[in-house]
């Protein structure tokens, strides 16, 4: 099925959720990037320094510790269930980004528009805060952070002192979507426990985002959270291996900076 | 009607006090649209883009950092931004030629003013200034770096409603401004943490992030916990509030900074400016009024 959207654009949409949190508007932000297309295709993925495994398909690893990930169709169904939940679920101010038809081609995106059955109007792009987004949101969004008092779930190698707007962090290891699970619930506990409410959550912590994201808003709708995926790496002592990256902060040559996705 | 037209409206010090001024003039009864091809401007003030600019009989026109070779530039305002990054060299050549053998006239339907903000403005070789009624500057001690026989006025930017603030946090520097070499950040910082300051907050446009990777980054892990990016914060009153003194090692005359640490009651550790650009408000709007012959 094919659907048409109106006066959709990348930037625009940018600015839809910059504008939400000036307004202090709760919303999620969620992103189903390649590596969470595949898990959903149910195809085995592995992740490492050795290698690069999709399905069947095997090249040479270029991930460093913290972005190491496996999944097993077999074994880890169960995770694989709760980012199919996560991806369809649907909720006022849930924005679920998919990857775009520009970055993982025709075929691709069309087959998550058909997995997730019902077309939502808070579709978006997984690359939202990207590609040629990024420098809008060093410069637009990350300020914004400073007026919530923000709790960051991210890789426990992450430095986060460089932070001013830090009210608290939960930490994750390798391949956290199966290995941290159980931190969804401590969180959602955390929550209760202290009446948190109108805080800024966001998220770095690859595949256990999408999952956690989606429970604690469902959970906490008077909360907001962004999954910022890599784009505070810089600040955070965490490497800079993404193409846009690179460019924006060591100036190396590449088309990222001036990639405006399309839908 | 004023117009104000800029050739950016990213959220740094400039694009601050054009909003400023824009605001200021329509609460003064006057009317002010202030035209950027940014987005952050357009909820700060009465705003377009430059898409919906269009010049009519009797405007004040104030433009900003826009490389116009001629009027009819104005009408496609959208094209001259763009097409000012392109080609840069074959422009200031013809500028500079066309500016001595055919010299541009104003125009006669409205008042053109250039309004120049950067300290030194001799660089911007492609500005035909004979397109311009008047100039018009931050400081005198811009006109030392500026040549240029127009006539000119000087008014420095509106200033924000600061109070001091009750109660300030103990050595908590900032460093107030773009991030870039020529605003000496790395200095900055330096000074601050010689000076015994425990954390050092940076507030400001990110301008150069490479400069910021190559030179900040290794200071905040020879530093570990000390040092904080903020980035440009709008709510200038939070962001006193939240220092205890402020560092500038480098000349900026156009800076507020001095003037709104004095009225925040932080302490400022850099170069102060004369005492003759300390006006108030009312003072800064007679000089537009009187300038832009408004009524």
């Amino acid at each position: 099925m094919m659907h048409q959207v109106a006066e959709k654009t990348f930037v625009g949409d940018f600015y839809k959720l910059c504008n939400m949190l000036k307004a202090r508007e709760p919303f999620a932000f969620n992103r189903f990037s390649d590596g969470e297309l595949y898990i959903l295709q149910n195809k085995e993925l592995i992740l490492d320094t050795q290698q690069v495994k999709v399905g069947a398909k095997v090249t040479d690893g270029i991930y460093k510790a913290e972005d190491h990930k496996r999944f097993h169709p077999d074994e880890h169904s169960f995770y694989r269930d709760r980012l199919v939940d996560a991806f369809r679920y649907q909720a006022k101010n849930y924005f679920n980004g998919l990857s775009c038809r520009c970055c993982v081609g025709e075929e691709n995106f069309q087959w998550q528009l058909d997995f997730h059955g019902n077309y939502d109007e808070n579709y978006t792009w997984a690359n939202l805060l990207v590609n040629g987004n990024y420098p809008r949101f060093i410069h637009e969004m990350y300020p914004l952070f400073n007026n919530y008092k923000t709790i960051f779930v991210c890789n426990e190698k992450a430095d986060l002192s460089t932070l001013p707007f830090l009210a608290k962090d939960f930490r994750v290891g390798y391949n956290a979507m199966v290995n941290d699970y159980g931190l969804i619930e401590t969180m959602k506990n955390w929550i209760d426990e202290n009446d948190i409410e109108g805080h800024l959550f966001l998220f770095s912590a690859s595949s256990f985002s999408k999952m956690a994201i989606h429970q604690l808003y469902e959970h906490s709708p008077e909360n907001t959270y962004i999954d910022v995926g890599t784009t505070l790496n810089p600040f955070m002592d965490m490497s800079l291996d993404r193409t846009y990256l690179k460019s924006f902060w060591l100036g190396a040559k590449g088309k990222d900076l001036g990639k405006i996705c399309i839908w | 009607m004023i117009k104000i037209v800029s050739g950016h409206s990213y959220p740094d010090g400039s694009t601050v006090a054009l909003v400023n001024l824009c605001n200021q003039l329509n609460s003064r009864g006057h009317n002010c649209v202030f035209y950027g091809p940014d987005s952050w401007h357009l909820d700060k003030c009465k705003s377009g883009t430059p898409h919906e600019f269009r010049t009519e009989d009797g405007d004040a026109i104030l433009l900003h950092g826009i490389e116009l070779l001629t009027i009819a530039g104005l009408q496609s305002l959208e094209l001259t931004i763009s097409e000012a990054a392109k080609n840069q060299i074959w422009r200031n050549m013809w500028s500079a030629v066309s500016e001595i053998l055919f010299p541009a006239s104003t125009s006669k339907k409205f008042m053109l003013v250039l309004s120049c903000r950067e300290a030194d403005s001799s660089h911007k070789a492609a500005l035909r200034y004979s397109l311009f009624n008047k100039i018009h500057f931050v400081s005198g001690m811009q006109i030392n770096f500026n040549r240029v026989k127009r006539q000119r006025f000087i008014c420095p930017d509106f200033l924000n409603a600061l109070v001091p603030s009750d109660n300030k946090p103990e050595k908590a520097a900032g460093i107030i401004g773009s991030i870039s070499k020529a605003n000496a950040t790395k200095e900055n910082i330096e000074m601050a943490l010689e000076a015994g300051m425990e954390t050092v907050i940076l507030y400001g446009f990110l301008a150069d992030p490479i400069y910021f990777y190559q030179n900040i980054v290794p200071l905040t892990k020879s530093h570990p916990g000390k040092i904080k990016f903020a980035g440009f914060n709008d709510d200038q009153q939070k962001m006193y509030d939240s220092v205890s003194d402020v560092y500038a090692s480098v000349n900026r005359p156009l800076s507020k900074v001095p003037r709104e640490c004095a009225l925040t009651n932080t302490r400022y550790h850099g170069v102060e400016i004369g005492q003759d650009e300390f006006l108030t408000n009312d003072q800064i709007y007679r000089i537009w009024k009187n300038e832009l012959g408004l009524g």
